[in-house]
């Protein structure tokens, strides 16, 4: 029998030339997704990629970030043949604005079995939504007795200095001036939305540079009312944060977070088993139950603790998403109103 | 042939393969800083000179709008007047603090030297986000200061998203630089010059204005520098202590960069810092007297 001998110089070249040979050396599949860090994060890998996609083999690495840079980097490497990311986290304007720029591919429910049981105002030809909140009034309900009803009543000299907003949500608090103002949340160029808008900053409107910071507005004492989604009082009610909700009688604008595949995702089978495996009423219920966020399936009804908490009200509230065609066209120039009328006073 | 002319016919090889030598070593260095600075630089000039397009970004042209924008509007304008204010008022509120400082560290002759040394180096250890984040918790309604005072007069004071807790920051973060760039400019002054000027007669104030000041001027002028230039870009600063209500150019820029996704105009606004920086620096080199510059 012959001895079968392996040079060091052998070894190595062995060693340069794995990469190489397709199938060798990377049995596992690998996806990458661009997310939002936190909470979010973990939950997607807890709930996600460890119990769902991990049994299948498949690895993920999470690219971290804040979803501005993240649509950034996306339009700029809208180019390469491959681009560094599978599946990309977005908000709803920007997942249209991705969309409408040509950037993602179109998913149905050959690609993505779990689809179907998506709610039909939330589906769209490629974005998947992953999770929804309705806009609310906030207020601490150890001071405030009659909670504000509609958004005219934040401008109630009562409330003078005490209304808080975060400055990152100037478009869906445009969106609610809107609906206040118009009775339709795309008008945030109208005259009339930004004079009710102007109007409220005079009443001292507080601006906060990040959404944590409005619970800990609240829980000081510094604002006693504002605008936030129902998750986030959710979650600072589960703080310990005093903090109630109040639905807005012209309606509620959706906020809606989901995910995409860019055209040039390296893996797109395995982006397509990332978004169905996040559809799965297992995983959409433990981010209601952590997060406070509404499943967008139809197949993960709420129950105990969180069920309370996420009922909506009877006759439920007007459930507006926002018209993103029209909000994606007019969002820079409401920036730069915003940035001009309301931060710069 | 003389051995002179010898000797200068050796002397040029010589001086040839040390200059190949030098270019050897500096080429790699030069490279990089073409790639990874000047190419970045160049990229954001033609950027700046595109028009923004919502849904395609940018559209590859050459127009001077994005500067003229920026010129045009007194929000702009305004924006950068206090930006201006805040690196002016902090830098000369960290010479104020750091020249004594600087001063005291260099002729101190205690054991304690090197704990003090470390006492101002320490706060670069930790991040300029997290050590706002503790200001933040100073400074907000319910904090310490604000605790305080409201115990000892029944009245708060909030210093969140005000002028003065930026500065204070920018101050806090920049003060460590200024001292110790002075301190070392300090310690290369010899001792006995102070000493001769005190056998002469000048009392210590007299000393330090006469003797030590003028010989300490360069290295105090690039403290201040540094310290304007550090405050100009300010971003975590003014974004954490400011609030959104609190204009400087650093946050505005990312704003248009990532909010807006207005690359050319966010490029422009870029070019603009930058050039403004570099000409107050240019400039601040005339309040030297010639005699006493670098």
């Amino acid at each position: 029998m012959s001895e079968l001998r392996i040079s060091r110089r052998a070894a190595l070249a062995g060693a340069v030339a794995l990469p190489f040979i397709p199938g060798a050396a990377f049995a596992e599949e690998q996806v990458v997704i661009a997310t939002w860090g936190g909470d979010y994060a973990n939950l997607l890998r807890d709930n996600v990629e460890e119990p769902q996609l991990k049994p299948k083999g498949i690895t993920v690495v999470q690219d971290v970030g804040d979803e501005d840079p993240r649509f950034a980097k996306m339009m700029a490497q809208r180019h390469l043949p491959r681009g560094p990311d599978d599946v990309v986290c977005l908000q709803g304007v920007l997942g249209f604005k991705a969309s409408e720029a040509g950037l993602l591919e179109t998913l149905d429910v050959t690609k993505v079995p779990n689809l179907v049981h998506v709610h039909p105002n939330l589906r769209s030809g490629n974005y998947v939504p992953h999770i929804y909140s309705l806009q609310v009034f906030i207020y601490n309900p150890d001071k405030i007795k009659e909670p504000p009803k509609t958004f005219t009543d934040l401008l109630d000299p009562k409330y003078k200095g005490k209304v808080g907003l975060g400055d990152g949500n100037y478009l869906y608090v445009m969106m609610a001036a809107a609906l206040a103002a118009t009775g339709d949340a795309s008008k945030m160029t109208d005259p009339a939305t930004r004079a009710m808008m102007t109007k409220l900053n005079e009443n001292g409107l507080r601006l906060y540079p990040s959404t944590d910071s409005i619970g800990a507005g609240i829980k000081s004492g510094e604002i006693d009312v504002g605008i936030m989604w129902l998750a986030r009082v959710i979650m600072w009610q589960n703080a310990g944060i005093p903090v109630a909700a109040s639905f807005p009688t012209e309606g509620s604008v959706l906020y809606v977070s989901g995910m995409v595949v860019p055209k040039n995702a390296p893996n797109k089978k395995g982006a397509f088993d990332y978004l169905n495996a996040m559809l799965d009423p297992s995983s959409q219920a433990r981010f209601a139950e952590h997060m406070g966020y509404l499943p967008t399936v139809d197949n993960c009804p709420l129950t105990g603790k969180i069920g309370e908490q996420l009922a909506l009200p009877k006759p439920a509230p007007k459930m507006f998403v926002p018209a993103y065609d029209v909000v994606s066209k007019t969002q820079a120039d409401t920036a730069d109103w915003w940035k001009k009328n309301i931060q710069h006073t | 042939m003389t051995s002179v002319a010898i000797a200068q016919r050796a002397k040029v090889p010589a001086e040839r393969s040390q200059a190949g030598a030098a270019a050897t070593f500096l080429a790699p260095a030069t490279l990089a800083v073409l790639l990874m600075l000047v190419a970045p630089l160049l990229l954001l000039v033609r950027f700046s000179v595109n028009r923004f397009d919502a849904t395609d970004m940018m559209i590859e042209m050459v127009t001077p709008e994005n500067y003229l924008r920026f010129f045009s509007d007194p929000f702009y304008l305004s924006v950068l007047r206090t930006t201006l204010f805040v690196a002016v008022s902090s830098t000369a509120l960290c010479l104020l603090l750091g020249l004594p400082m600087a001063y005291t560290l260099a002729r101190m002759q205690s054991r304690w030297k090197s704990a003090c040394m470390l006492a101002i180096v320490l706060p670069l250890f930790v991040g300029s986000t997290v050590r706002m984040v503790g200001w933040m918790i100073l400074f907000a309604r319910g904090g310490m200061i604000d605790s305080t005072l409201r115990m000892m007069t029944g009245h708060g004071f909030e210093l969140m998203y005000t002028t003065t807790a930026v500065v204070a920051g920018v101050v806090s973060i920049n003060l460590p630089f200024v001292v110790l760039t002075i301190q070392s400019s300090i310690e290369t002054i010899d001792t006995r010059i102070e000493e001769a000027a005190q056998s002469l007669g000048a009392p210590p104030s007299r000393c330090f204005w006469r003797v030590v000041w003028p010989l300490a001027l360069p290295g105090t002028a690039i403290a201040g520098i540094l310290c304007f230039i550090l405050a100009m870009n300010a971003y975590a600063t003014p974004y954490l202590l400011g609030g959104p209500r609190f204009q400087m150019m650093a946050p505005l820029l990312y704003w248009e960069f990532a909010t807006n996704n207005n690359w050319p105009f966010a490029s422009a606004l870029a070019l603009i810092l930058m050039g403004t920086t570099l000409l107050l620096t240019a400039c601040s080199n005339f309040l030297i007297p010639k005699r006493y510059r670098a």
